[in-house]
């Protein structure tokens, strides 16, 4: 099962990110396709309930598992060890976009091959075993927060466990990374990329090292935007 | 999405999946598991796809006991303090007692991880008044009995200190998860204490996969930072792979949760305390069966901490020889 996850995730792969896996030659062979993907880049818009959040965590887990699936694809990781990482990390998160995709049914925003993802923003992460890790890390710390934050906007409880059971899972991928690159498991301060003061105050009673602080969606999509790999137009009252 | 289960859904339902269904799988005395085990995995992805067509919001308040805000915060404090106390220890231990020739990392781990529980008791009780809770109502024993964990005093070597760190964090994410409903029913009273929770829970997630891949990394343990595809009880402490859900959490993808009947019946032993502090090396004669935790709430095949035989088949990887 783990080799056919393992598959799946290369398929999507290869369907998401275009001519990637076969290199630079092969991308000089195929413009018509690398066009059709970059032009394809639809706005997304996400309503401020419970349906808008799942869609929003959706495109979340849908770029997590793009990503390890390019990473897989690089070649970047060689150490044995770091590469099972990469590819079980990748299985769960495709599996969120398979459970996340199964819950919204008829209500699911977006297809996945209606993202349009950013090469050049791309490759310049897959340069180097380093900078994938610690893309890693803030795109695995980004989902925390972002499943914290929107936990207490959520009306249905199945949906504010099932969100529980996944945020746990994406903790332990970011301690996980963490971990191979021998820095502390839980995520300094320093690592936050929304400081202090910019904290909803409702939503954070308590701030440090010690606390996952919840992300509003708004500030999620400014993370997302900074990290230059999604294409779509983001707007809808969630991120407002 | 509000419409109700089919009756096609349910009788599926309840054909794939028994009620025992997943105690079967966990029961390592048998061997329905070996024989069957890409029937088992290719449950775990068939089941929600049947399921989560059928989400019924009305029928998901599943999580045990109703606890109000207050009662989930005395309850976390509880916990809180259980865990900060067995790192203040487990700190002692590194200084100058059986955890002193372990390696720098796990020392470090330890002492981080004492740091963000003495945090979470410290902010937890300053929450809990302004929901008519007093802070200093919350104890627990001078000397919580924590060769209850394990059958043997965990401080003694990092080999058992962190396999017990194992299962206490793992099952503190599990605590705080299972009571997440309970807070969302409580509406605007509730708010806080969620948020907080949520802030609370990922943290410990962290300090489990950073406890599992010290494991992993310094003992060889067959551990990873994710809890496994349909975790054996070896591993987890409670009920991981709970089936009745449209969350197919026996997946690594997907955590479990316990509720708080679950986890005070496994943390009862330990809270029953000791005269003497665990830390203490005890004569190693008896066991002490007994002080296994037995989860009464749980049916099935109890998933409790049972004592691991040093040569047994499920028992971790051998301590090498560095420590």
């Amino acid at each position: 099962m783990k080799s056919q996850k393992a598959l799946s995730a290369s398929r999507r792969n290869l369907i998401k990110w275009g001519v990637w896996g076969f290199g630079g030659l092969m991308l000089a062979t195929l413009p018509q396709v690398a066009t059709a993907q970059s032009s394809r880049s639809s706005t997304l818009t996400f309503n401020a309930n419970d349906v808008g959040i799942l869609n929003f965590a959706l495109l979340l887990e849908e770029l997590e598992a793009a990503f390890y699936a390019a990473v897989a694809d690089s070649g970047q990781i060689t150490d044995s060890k770091e590469a099972e990482y990469v590819r079980v990390l990748g299985a769960q998160e495709a599996a969120h976009v398979t459970f996340l995709r199964s819950v919204l049914g008829e209500q699911t925003l977006f297809a996945t091959e209606d993202l349009s993802f950013n090469q050049d923003g791309l490759n310049a992460i897959l340069s180097d075993r380093d900078q994938i890790l610690n893309t890693a890390v803030a795109l695995e710390d980004v989902g925390v927060h972002a499943y914290n934050g929107a936990g207490p906007s959520l009306t249905n409880p199945t949906y504010l466990l099932a969100a529980g059971s996944i945020v746990s899972v994406e903790a332990r991928h970011a301690a996980g990374v963490r971990a191979l690159l021998g820095r502390p498991t839980t995520e300094p301060d320093r690592d936050r990329l929304v400081r202090d003061a910019d904290l909803a105050a409702e939503l954070n009673p308590f701030k440090g090292k010690a606390y996952d602080e919840l992300y509003t969606p708004k500030q999620i999509v400014a993370i997302v935007a900074s990290l230059n790999l999604i294409n779509n137009p983001i707007n809808g009252a969630l991120v407002a | 999405m509000k419409t109700p289960l089919p009756p096609i859904f349910q009788a599926t339902y309840s054909l794939l999946l028994p009620d025992n269904f997943f105690a079967l799988l966990r029961d390592r005395s048998s061997h329905f598991l070996n024989r069957l085990p890409s029937f088992a995995q290719a449950m775990v992805f068939i089941l929600p796809l049947l399921l989560a067509v059928c989400f019924v919001p009305t029928a998901a308040y599943a999580q045990g006991a109703v606890l109000t805000p207050r009662q989930v915060t005395e309850y976390a404090l509880t916990l809180e303090k259980l865990e900060a106390d067995f790192y203040r220890r487990g700190v002692a231990a590194a200084r100058n007692g059986g955890l002193a020739g372990a390696p720098q990392i796990a020392k470090d781990a330890i002492v981080s991880y004492g740091q963000d529980e003495a945090s979470h008791v410290e902010q937890l009780s300053a929450v809990l008044p302004s929901l008519g809770g007093d802070p200093n109502a919350v104890t627990i024993p001078a000397n919580p009995n924590y060769t209850a964990i394990l059958g043997r005093d965990p401080f003694a070597n990092p080999a058992d200190f962190l396999l017990a760190g194992q299962y206490v964090e793992d099952l503190g994410v599990a605590a705080y998860k299972g009571q997440v409903q309970n807070l969302l029913a409580a509406g605007e009273a509730g708010k806080t204490v969620l948020a907080a929770a949520l802030a609370i829970h990922s943290v410990e997630a962290r300090h489990a996969a950073g406890v599992r891949f010290l494991r992993q990394a310094l003992l060889g343990a067959d551990v990873n930072p994710w809890i496994s595809n349909n975790a054996s009880s070896t591993e987890v402490i409670y009920n991981e792979n709970r089936g009745g859900s449209p969350i197919p959490f026996s997946s690594d993808a997907f955590d479990g949760y316990a509720t708080q009947d679950e986890v005070l019946a496994l943390v009862e032993p330990i809270l029953k305390g000791v005269q003497q502090p665990s830390a203490t090396p005890q004569p190693s004669i008896s066991p002490e069966p007994a002080a296994t935790p037995q989860p009464s709430a749980i049916p099935q095949s109890a998933p409790s901490a049972q004592p691991i035989p040093s040569n047994g088949s499920g028992s971790p990887t051998p301590v090498r020889a560095l420590w």
